[in-house]
């Protein structure tokens, strides 16, 4: 009997693709022969608009490349352009990016947690995680005035101190968090179903995952032991204490476990360095215009390694700055995931890539 | 002659006509004092126009009052499912509500006339039917989906004195019927013109065919035990001896998930997995169709449950209390009980994927329910029943 | 390294809770939200409250305004423009107007107004009917009970006091930098001190050029001047530089 194969577009509306792309895969019955990852329907020209703008004025368009990492991607940015001016932020701003990166990082998590829950059909998952989510938008609400684009970090410090009660509200918040984060882990590490869906399935391993370039939790979940964190500390993660999660499976399980533990090292990550904030200055004065040279800066994303390499010319306009997404990256490796597995995987490998397409078509 | 000359309710039991003969039934006694009420107003008011015409005293006449009070009960016993329906709809929101923590419905009190609401809009939305599709295909199947599920719906009896029809065959007209809606389903995968369609229902009939055979070995064992296909000897066996979950637990299992899958509720929703096939075999379909499909998912599940409660929970019978409660309510908490475990299920789980869910229909709920038929063997050749 | 909270499961799969925790989980937070009421906000009838400084549009305090253009500058997405308005107590006056539309919240307006006249709103509800309605002239643009918590203040720390171990003494640049005359290059041509907004530039004679006519050099006074380069944009020749103070 002859088998025909089908192709089939997921996407670039379709509810497993959170954004606009496609994967079309090649079906066979319901296993994956073959898969096309497509990208660039989201294309807005972020980095060419930047050449007209100045160097302050980037940093509320940065927030803009990702909805959910608004505060990283500012921030490396704002890293990027010290670098270049060469200046010293002070210590308390760089204590307060800090704990503003980590309450990020776990919105971030928990934003795809949500969407994961989603994916598998488990609706509870979705609004659990969004509730605990909207917590930690409210201390962005206090700390900088607004939910999603933050827009905190400034060249040379931070836009504003922190304001009266913050720290016990971030405490408080943390605490809560992690206790209610074990329910939601209660209705995915407990239930048989959700281990059956996401073990085994999208297995990738850590010689791919390293010659792809993948970066973050989809490397970590490998059995890669790196995290920018750690390895290239920038502003003041060498004072504090924290572990790196490795899992070594290398599937979707993987992923999904490495980045609760992610969370659970961020609420330690914020308690630390909100006991050890100093006092003094948050922000520093810095020169409009920045000298020719070409700098980069680098930092952990809650998706991978974010970075971002600019070239100025002296001028208060930077003359390239290129944006090092790591979806980008990672989305390459959709196919190798999805391959020999079946449709109805798409959902749970995909969902574990946390898929952002304002950074990646940029 | 006067008005009540005209207007006289009778007992339905004494009508030479009746299908029921002297049994009780109140959805047919409600439709024909309905009758004799409209009928014996329009035969008043139409003898006052025409006096002595021959048309007024045919229309209270015993024939006619009995074949428009059929008429009238299929309404009255629909109506009654039908809000039944909205109840169970209204409590799978509020419950799952709940569960996530947020608020579910909101239009009346408790927000109980959402789904009414959410019925006039898909009623009030355009008609828009796929340029390529199959027209016969896609109409009718759907048609047969809602029209099977409530076929079905009415052929279960609320109690022995709330029924349509008593039948010698009873569970096996509706587990027959019950098995329509898949092929169906199949047809209107294929009518739509969709590949996510054309998946959902192949993944429909897959799962549906292979849960149907559990299904059937659990009622077949139930049959057993009981020794009559009626659905009135089985409830009257478990109210003379035990409820059949006793005995039958690991039956009562099979026969519980196998319904939820059945049923297409999470977490057995493969045919409409939304997070990869759109909306599985329904997506081309919009407005009332799409409403109807939904009204038909709940009539079915409205079915499941009832069969379960039938078959394993005594029907309309409460140990010791027989003739303190009102045994059609007292059947409608049950089936609302069970609808409920499948809520908070829905509630807690996610998706299961295509291969899995055949294996457990196959390698863990066949074997089960074959074990289950063992045991009633045994209990039978034992002469415990 | 590992995965920490793994920990408090057993490493064989099959010895977990199946499915009795999560019934268990659902069950309790059922019990637990009818109890209480659930976290859902019911937007149009009950609002979540929200900080003063929260970042709705930008508000304008007209009376403080000076008209200077800083936030017109500064704009990422140039939404603010300058416009004549008529008032009745001020006369002629420049103020900005702002095209909600394409404002983006970022309220760096707010936070360069070297007079706090430009301050963040908690307004977020600003649907229209059309763009036009979206374009807030600096009348729209009050809001009635503006407090002290919607100004943003420019709290910058100059690195030559921080050198020296001075952290208590916060500036802004419009209150360091200053424009700097280079004074072989001006022509007297007075556009400098007609178009400042403050009125910090003063002309001042500094001797007789050949034909007999005075020379006229800007004096800027640095205690009025809030930097906002509309001199050092308006001059014909480049006379007038920017001097950063670091």
């Amino acid at each position: 009997m002859m088998t025909s194969k089908m192709w089939v577009t997921m996407g670039p509306q379709h509810p497993f693709s959170h954004g606009l792309w496609t994967l079309k895969v090649k079906i066979d019955g319901e296993v994956i022969t073959d898969a096309i990852p497509i990208i660039g329907y989201l294309h807005r020209g972020w980095e060419k608009e930047c050449e007209n703008r100045t160097y302050p004025q980037i940093i509320p368009m940065a927030d803009r490349l990702c909805y959910s990492a608004s505060m990283t991607w500012s921030h490396v940015y704002v890293m990027a352009v010290e670098e270049a001016l060469g200046i010293e932020v002070p210590e308390r701003a760089q204590y307060l990016r800090v704990v503003a990166d980590e309450i990020c990082r776990i919105q971030s998590h928990l934003m795809w947690l949500a969407a994961m829950g989603t994916d598998l059909g488990n609706l509870t998952v979705f609004l659990w995680s969004l509730r605990e989510r909207e917590m930690f938008l409210d201390l962005f609400v206090k700390l900088c005035g607004q939910r999603l684009t933050t827009n905190y970090p400034r060249i040379g410090g931070v836009r504003n101190d922190m304001p009266y009660l913050f720290e016990r509200d971030c405490m408080r918040v943390v605490d809560l968090f992690e206790k209610r984060l074990w329910d939601i882990i209660a209705l995915m590490d407990d239930s048989a179903i959700f281990l059956s869906r996401m073990q085994g399935v999208g297995r990738i391993s850590r010689k791919e995952a390293a010659n792809m370039g993948l970066t973050g939790p989809g490397m970590r979940g490998c059995g890669v032991n790196f995290d920018v964190r750690r390895d290239d500390p920038y502003e003041v993660y060498d004072l504090l204490d924290f572990e790196v999660p490795v899992h070594k499976d290398g599937d979707a399980y993987a992923r999904y476990a490495v980045r609760i533990e992610e969370m659970f090292q961020s609420c330690e990550i914020i308690r630390q360095a909100m006991a050890q904030m100093p006092d003094g200055p948050v922000r520093i004065k810095v020169p409009r215009n920045v000298p020719a040279g070409s700098h980069f800066a680098r930092i952990e994303d809650p998706r991978g390694e974010a970075l971002m390499h600019l070239i100025s010319d002296g001028t208060d306009k930077p003359y390239r700055l290129k944006v090092r997404s790591p979806i980008f990256v990672n989305v390459s490796g959709a196919k190798r995931m999805v391959l020999g597995t079946r449709m109805a995987d798409v959902p749970a490998i995909m969902g574990t890539i946390d898929m952002c397409l304002g950074e990646t078509d940029r | 002659m006067s008005f009540s000359d005209w207007v006289n309710i009778s007992d339905p039991l004494a009508n030479p006509n009746s299908p029921y003969g002297v049994t009780e039934n109140i959805p047919y006694s409600v439709g024909s004092g309905l009758w004799e009420i409209i009928g014996g107003i329009l035969a008043w008011i139409i003898n006052m126009i025409v006096p002595g015409n021959r048309l007024s005293p045919w229309l209270i006449s015993d024939a006619v009052t009995n074949a428009l009070g059929l008429v009238l009960m299929v309404v009255v016993f629909f109506a009654v499912i039908f809000i039944v329906n909205l109840t169970m709809i209204w409590i799978e929101r509020k419950v799952l509500g709940r569960i996530m923590d947020r608020r579910a419905t909101r239009i009346g009190p408790l927000g109980y006339l959402q789904c009414l609401a959410d019925g006039l809009k898909t009623f009030l939305k355009e008609h828009i039917m796929p340029d390529k599709a199959d027209k016969k295909g896609y109409m009718w199947a759907v048609s047969i989906v809602i029209g099977s599920a409530v076929l079905i719906a009415g052929m279960i009896p609320l109690s022995p004195r709330w029924f349509l029809a008593d039948y010698g065959t009873g569970l096996l007209i509706v587990f027959g019927i019950f098995a329509v809606s898949p092929f169906m389903i199949l047809v209107a995968g294929w009518a739509q013109n969709n590949k996510y369609s054309l998946i959902g229902g192949m993944r429909a009939a897959a799962q549906m065919i292979s849960y149907e055979i559990p299904m059937l070995l659990v009622f077949v064992s139930v049959v057993l035990m009981a020794g009559s296909l009626n659905i009135n000897d089985i409830v009257q066996f478990q109210m003379d001896n035990t409820w059949f979950i006793i005995p039958q637990f690991i039956g009562f299992v099979v026969f519980m998930v196998a319904a939820v899958a059945e049923a297409e509720r999470i977490p057995f929703d493969l045919p409409e997995a939304e997070a990869e096939l759109v909306e599985g075999w329904q997506t081309e379909y919009g407005g009332m169709k799409w409403g109807l499909i939904m009204l038909s998912d709940y009539f079915r599940g409205y079915v499941a449950c009832a069969l379960g409660v039938i078959m394993f929970l005594g029907g309309w019978a409460l140990p010791f209390m027989d003739e303190l409660v009102i045994p059609e309510i007292v059947f409608l908490l049950k089936v609302i009980l069970l609808f409920f475990i499948m809520v908070w299920a829905r509630g807690t789980f996610g998706r299961i994927r295509t291969d899995q869910i055949l294996n457990i229909g196959w390698k863990v709920l066949l074997p089960l329910a074959v074990l289950n038929l063992f045991i009633v063997v045994l209990l039978k050749m034992g002469g415990v029943f | 390294m590992a995965i920490k909270y793994m920990d408090k499961y057993p490493k064989n799969v099959a010895l977990r809770g199946w499915i009795l925790k999560p019934f268990l989980t659902t069950f309790k937070n059922m019990i637990k939200t009818t109890i209480h009421r659930p976290v859902t906000i019911m937007y149009p009838y009950e609002k979540e409250w929200i900080p003063d400084n929260y970042r709705g549009r930008p508000g304008l305090v007209f009376e403080k305004c000076v008209g200077c253009g800083i936030c017109e500058r500064m704009c990422p997405t140039t939404c603010i423009e300058l416009v004549e308005v008529e008032d009745e107590a001020l006369g002629k006056v420049k103020r900005p107007q702002v095209n909600v539309g394409r404002c983006m919240m970022c309220g760096y307006c707010a936070e360069y107004c070297p007079v706090e006249a430009m301050t963040v709103t908690p307004d977020y509800e600003l649907a229209g009917y059309t763009r036009e309605d979206l374009i807030y002239d600096p009348y729209q643009l009050k809001w009635e009970n503006t407090t002290i918590g919607m100004e943003v203040h420019l709290e910058e720390h100059l690195p030559s006091n921080l050198a020296k171990g001075v952290t208590d003494k916060p500036t802004a640049f419009y209150e360091v930098d200053r424009p700097k005359l280079i004074g072989e290059k001006c022509i007297s041509c007075n556009r400098c001190a007609k178009t400042c907004p403050v009125d910090a530039i003063e002309m001042i004679v500094v001797g007789e050029n050949a034909k007999g006519k005075p020379i006229k050099h800007p004096k800027i006074d640095d205690s009025k001047c809030v930097f906002c380069e509309q001199c050092i944009v308006i001059c014909p020749k480049d006379a007038l530089e920017i001097n950063e103070v670091l």
